[in-house]
């Protein structure tokens, strides 16, 4: 597939090593557009909006932010939890801004769906409908996320 | 007619390259600036060839600005006040710069060219910042996630820093990884050591810098650190003095503490470490012996779960409950505390409501 040059930037800085450890396409060979279709159309399925997700997900993080010693529990369900690091992370796209490096624990106690996201997770499902490569660390599978956080 | 529309591509792409070619050329060998003049605060003029960034013009000149990205315009932290030159700024610039920051030139010295002659302002302080080659003296495991890294320094041979400021440690190419990164870690080793830099790291999953110092660095490797940086350090006070720390934060509080025991204090001085479980504590026998090194001293872990039979059992939960316990006179209270910003946060809101004022709360904040 032809890219233009802003996509091989995107391309290239989703790599391993670049912006994180392991990168953000894990073992997944599909182009990120490829991706980011495939992950839009589950949430097309179930009638949710990459925004509704992302709300979602900062509902949780925000309400642990200073529960920074434990797990608290959220409407009677979520078991959840969020750490923060020294540091900040950029988006892959090249979007303006910087994401602290949170990673908020969340698990369903109806379910014991155990989901793990970061504060960039949260930026790049919201603008950019990016839920990462299959492998990825922290990929985040809209299925999975959508049957257990709503 | 499919010759003609052949031919024509041909022609149309012979001409973009050639045009390409020209661009290229011009950037190469036309595009150069000459000598600019660099007036850094009305004191010292320097000449440098110009087409360079500033914050790469300035290391060249061994002026370091602070930058965890290396340069890649995405950390914030080379900020700089040009009061002449410089250009426009940069849609890359805005997200990382305030209004009230836009409206006084301050600029990212990574994203401004030297195109021109510039006045710029930067504190005084960074004069005294330096690149330092030192070689790994020793690693140590303080907890299953958390390891002491002392550096002894090679060229320069000796750091002048104060207790609470950072330096920038430069990792190596290593595994996936090609290329190097920089990262900001609190010195926690005291200024009179000057001639070695210890740092805490506590690895962080998916962490490029981290992961490198816990599963790659080597005992007797060679790396470049640049620094001291910060305004985190203890002010020249008689103020009772509450220091608040959890995970890595230990390590700005562990200089300062040496640091007085090195020149002593009657100060009275409290530290709260918040921590989750026992084995998340570390050093602890260090900091409990400075209950007998100053005349008023507390150490106290505050443990998130706590098993009953816990040795650091007495408090539990979160710090700020125990912070009155420990206040004597709040207007004459200072509190230095670095940890996660969720902690911080909570920590400051409490001090404010006992009536430490906000301004004698100094903090280094993770985020």
């Amino acid at each position: 597939m032809k890219q233009t040059p802003l996509e091989e930037k995107i391309a290239a800085r989703m790599q391993p090593g670049v912006i994180t450890l392991s990168g953000f396409l894990g073992l997944d060979e599909r182009h990120y557009h490829e991706i980011i279709e495939a992950d839009e159309s589950v949430m097309v399925a179930y009638g949710v909006s990459a925004e509704e997700i992302a709300d979602r997900l900062e509902y949780f993080t925000t309400s642990t932010y200073e529960s920074f010693q434990g797990p608290v529990i959220i409407d009677d369900i979520y078991e959840v939890e969020t750490e923060i690091t020294r540091g900040k992370l950029p988006c892959p796209f090249s979007h303006p801004g910087l994401y602290r490096k949170t990673i908020t624990t969340l698990t369903n106690l109806n379910t014991g769906v155990t989901l793990r996201w970061t504060g960039l997770n949260i930026h790049l499902i919201r603008a950019h409908h990016f839920f990462e490569g299959k492998g990825s660390v922290f990929r985040l599978d809209p299925d999975l996320l959508i049957k257990n956080i709503f | 007619m499919l010759l003609q529309i052949i031919s024509d591509i041909g022609a149309s792409a012979a001409i973009s390259i050639f045009l390409a070619l020209i661009l290229v050329f011009a950037q190469k060998y036309l595009n150069t600036y000459g000598d600019c003049v660099v007036d850094i605060n009305n004191k010292k003029q320097i000449t440098v060839k110009g087409g360079n960034s500033l914050l790469n013009t300035l290391n060249d000149q061994q002026i370091y600005l602070a930058s965890a990205c290396g340069g890649r315009g995405s950390c914030g932290a080379c900020k700089c006040k040009v009061a002449e030159g410089g250009g426009p700024l940069l849609p890359t610039e805005k997200p990382l710069l305030s209004p009230k920051e836009q409206q006084d030139n301050i600029r990212l010295a990574c994203q401004v060219k030297v195109k021109s002659d510039i006045k710029i302002h930067i504190p005084e302080s960074i004069f005294n910042i330096r690149k330092f080659v030192s070689v790994v003296e020793s690693i140590t495991d303080l907890t299953y996630d958390i390891k002491a890294v002392v550096f002894r320094l090679k060229e320069p041979a000796k750091i002048d820093f104060k207790a609470g400021q950072y330096v920038q440690l430069e990792t190596k190419p290593y595994g996936k990884i090609k290329q190097t990164t920089v990262r900001a870690y609190s010195i926690s080793s005291k200024p009179e050591d000057d001639t070695l830099v210890e740092l805490i790291i506590r690895l962080v999953p998916e962490g490029i810098c981290t992961t490198w110092v816990h599963n790659f660095l080597q005992v007797g490797e060679e790396v470049n650190l640049t620094g001291p940086f910060g305004d985190f350090y203890i002010r020249d006070t008689q103020a009772d003095m509450i220091f608040i720390a959890g995970g890595s934060g230990k390590a700005p509080i562990k200089s300062m503490l040496q640091h007085l025991q090195v020149v002593g204090t009657n100060r009275k001085m409290t530290y709260f470490f918040g921590a989750r479980t026992e084995k998340d504590l570390y050093l602890t026998e260090l900091f409990k012996g400075f209950e007998h090194v100053f005349p008023d001293f507390q150490y106290i872990p505050v443990l998130s779960k706590c098993d009953d039979a816990g040795l650091y059992c007495a408090r539990s939960g979160y710090i700020m409950p125990y912070i009155k316990e420990v206040l004597r006179d709040p207007q004459n209270t200072e509190a230095y505390m670095c940890g996660s910003p969720g902690m911080l946060e909570a920590c400051r809101k409490e001090l404010r409501n006992l009536g430490v004022p906000d301004n004698k709360i100094y903090f280094d904040s993770f985020g």
